[in-house]
């Protein structure tokens, strides 16, 4: 291990020391510089930290892309699967081990679009467990791609021309799809992500939070939107109430997005409803022989 | 006598000083929004123009506390003009929170002018400018005693405080409406009706009530203007333990992105001959954390150690 790095050997002022949950021989991370996941994952596990997860207790699944890579550098059970069915395995896990707190991560491309099933399905089902979606409009890992929620006109290695392809809302999607948490928060607003995620991660269901990424290096280059800190300011510009759409032309990410918590749902949670019919079957039968 | 004209008002110098009569009564209303400025301006327009003047009224309601302004101009007369008054033409400035009342008082004729001031204090974000813990707020410090003494008849009040005791705080412009009354000649039961015509009808009471003991503290402190043994202490920032905060950059992690240099509220980073970041200025630094929260690879870690604790950077 990095010697200088060893957190035991840090001065301490009590605050959240992101070192308690890193894997610190893998460090510095691969993303490159000025990415949002990195920040999103400072959100993310703050948040477990103030809720005082236990770290055994604790699965995270991620699916393929920069925004899955982000889980191989948490300190915890972490299981790095396919692209876009991360939703499934981490369905799978939650069904076996319904004691751990699951947790799965990917991106717009992971999620929207070649997993974009397991998606729908995931919010229908109402399983306990929190997915972090990363949106930074792009295929980043692999260069460049369009993908589900990149923003019309926008170039990418696919849209030379520009995009030309109507955008998935995620929260729209998931919202209508079932999921009873539904959010969203942009990387720039630290804080309120690191809050959110706590509601989303304490919540009892399938929750559902987009985060609003950079991806400074491909998508910000192609796109001519500045470097790092004027990409990440101008999120702000993105969050606009209701009445601006339409009128407001945004520099950089036209649609304007409302952040904070969007949605919640009272349906049954699956587990809950499974165990439910068990024991009326078992009922059903004269006591569970 | 012929009619004035605007130009006549604004410079009605020494040797040509009008009469009562001739000029316009110029009462200029003013607070940080949301207090009821422009229920006072209206309620004191339709008084006026029920006693048959002829009345004009302007407003702007902007965030007074952003740096905006919320204030209304009532002028009224056997002829008015200009719907705005002159600066130091004021003969009554009303305000509803202290610190507007003060911004606003070259408005108020020093020869004839009233002052009447809430005492509360609102303080807008910008008095809160140095953000060190401790830090001394920015709000002005003259008290009503310092600005008494500089006007011809003044009075400083707890309306907000005399609302509260009637069970409403929102009536506090009321109560500043009572004070108003003995400064101008419109009979006590005009003055009610008005007011409960404008007032929902589920608080004329509270409202009656506020401006009867407004009219009622005035006429009892007409001599001084002020409670004596009003507190008017400013309130010291929260008894927080000092902390000296601390930036610690993990070399070796930081890809020299820039986003803590360009996002530090205080501009106490910069990026070194290596591009990497390195504090600058740390006798700027809050220790608000900013840069810890935004830098992507974790290189920054601020920590708020109590003032005589001297960790040094354990990092080369
Ligand atoms: C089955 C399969 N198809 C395609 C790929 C190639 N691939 C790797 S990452 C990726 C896209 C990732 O995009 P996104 O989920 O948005 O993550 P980001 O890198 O933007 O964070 C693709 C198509 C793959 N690894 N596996
Ligand atoms: S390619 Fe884009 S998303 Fe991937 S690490 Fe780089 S900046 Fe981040
Ligand atoms: S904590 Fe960081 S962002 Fe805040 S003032 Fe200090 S150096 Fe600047
Ligand atoms: S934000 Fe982090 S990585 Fe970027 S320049 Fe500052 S310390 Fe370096
Ligand atoms: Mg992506």
């Amino acid at each position: 291990m990095n010697e200088r790095a060893d957190p035991q050997k840090l001065p301490r002022d009590g605050s959240f020391e992101i070192r308690d949950w890193l894997r610190l021989e893998l460090m510095p991370h691969f993303m490159c510089p000025g990415c949002g996941h990195g920040i999103a994952l400072r959100a993310l596990l703050w948040a477990l930290d103030e809720l005082g997860i236990d770290k055994d207790k604790l699965a995270v699944v991620s699916g393929i892309g920069c925004s899955g890579r982000t889980a191989a550098y948490i300190d915890a059970n972490t299981f790095h699967v396919t692209h876009g069915r991360p939703l499934a395995f981490a369905t799978g896990l939650k069904l076996a081990r319904p004691d751990l707190t699951v947790i799965v991560i990917s991106g717009d491309g992971d999620s929207l679009a070649i997993g974009g099933n397991h998606f729908l399905h995931a919010c229908r089902r109402n399983l306990d467990m929190t997915l972090i979606l990363l949106n930074n409009e792009i295929y980043g890992m692999t260069g460049g791609q369009v993908s589900p929620t990149t923003t019309a006109d926008r170039f990418t290695t696919t849209t030379p021309f520009g995009n030309n392809e109507p955008v998935f809302d995620a929260c729209e999607v998931a919202k209508a799809a079932g999921a009873t948490f539904v959010g969203r928060e942009a990387t720039l607003q630290t804080p309120n992500l690191k809050d959110l995620l706590k509601h989303a991660v304490a919540h009892h269901g399938f929750s559902m939070v987009e985060v609003i990424s950079d991806c400074t290096e491909i998508y910000g280059r192609k796109n001519d939107l500045g470097n790092s800190p004027e990409m990440i300011l101008a999120q702000k510009s993105g969050m606009r109430p209701e009445a601006y759409r339409n009128t407001v032309d945004q520099p950089f990410r036209p649609n304007p997005f409302r952040t904070g918590v969007l949605h919640r749902g009272d349906r049954q949670e699956y587990l809950d409803a499974y165990r439910a019919r068990v024991q009326a079957v078992q009922a059903a039968k004269g006591g569970g022989k | 006598m012929t009619e004035t004209t605007v130009n006549e008002t604004a410079s009605a110098g020494a040797s040509g000083e009008k009469t009562v009569a001739e000029r316009p009564t110029n009462v200029l209303i003013v607070g940080v929004g949301g207090q009821g400025v422009i229920m006072v301006s209206k309620v004191l327009a339709t008084l006026a123009q029920a006693a048959g003047n002829q009345v004009k009224q302007s407003e702007v309601h902007g965030m007074a506390k952003r740096g905006g302004a919320v204030f209304s101009h009532v002028r009224f007369g056997r002829k008015v003009f200009s719907p705005t008054i002159p600066r130091g033409e004021a003969d009554v400035l009303l305000a509803l929170e202290w610190a507007e009342g003060l911004r606003w008082l070259p408005y108020l004729n020093r020869a004839r002018g009233v002052f009447i001031a809430d005492t509360q204090r609102i303080v807008p974000p910008f008095a809160c400018r140095n953000r060190a813990d401790g830090a001394p707020l920015g709000y002005s410090r003259e008290t009503p005693k310092d600005i008494l003494a500089k006007v011809r008849t003044g009075y400083a009040l707890n309306a907000t405080g005399i609302a509260e005791s009637l069970g409403n705080r929102r009536a506090a412009n009321t109560v500043l409406l009572g004070v108003l009354s003995t400064a101008l000649d419109f009979a006590e039961k005009d003055w009610l009706k008005v007011i409960e015509s404008f007032v929902p009808p589920k608080t004329v009471e509270v409202n009656r009530a506020a401006f009867l003991k407004g009219r009622e503290w005035a006429e009892r402190h007409a001599d001084v203007g002020l409670d004596e043994d009003v507190d008017f202490s400013l309130p010291s920032p929260p008894a927080v333990e000092p902390k000296r905060p601390q930036v610690f950059i993990e070399r070796a992690w930081c890809k020299s992105c820039d986003i803590c240099v360009k996002m530090c509220p205080e501009r106490c980073l910069e990026l070194d001959e290596k591009n990497i970041a390195r504090m600058k200025a740390p006798e700027r630094c809050t220790g608000c954390r900013l840069c810890e929260y935004l830098c992507p690879d974790f290189a920054i870690r601020v920590l708020r150690l109590p003032a005589g604790d001297s960790q040094q950077e354990v990092r080369p």
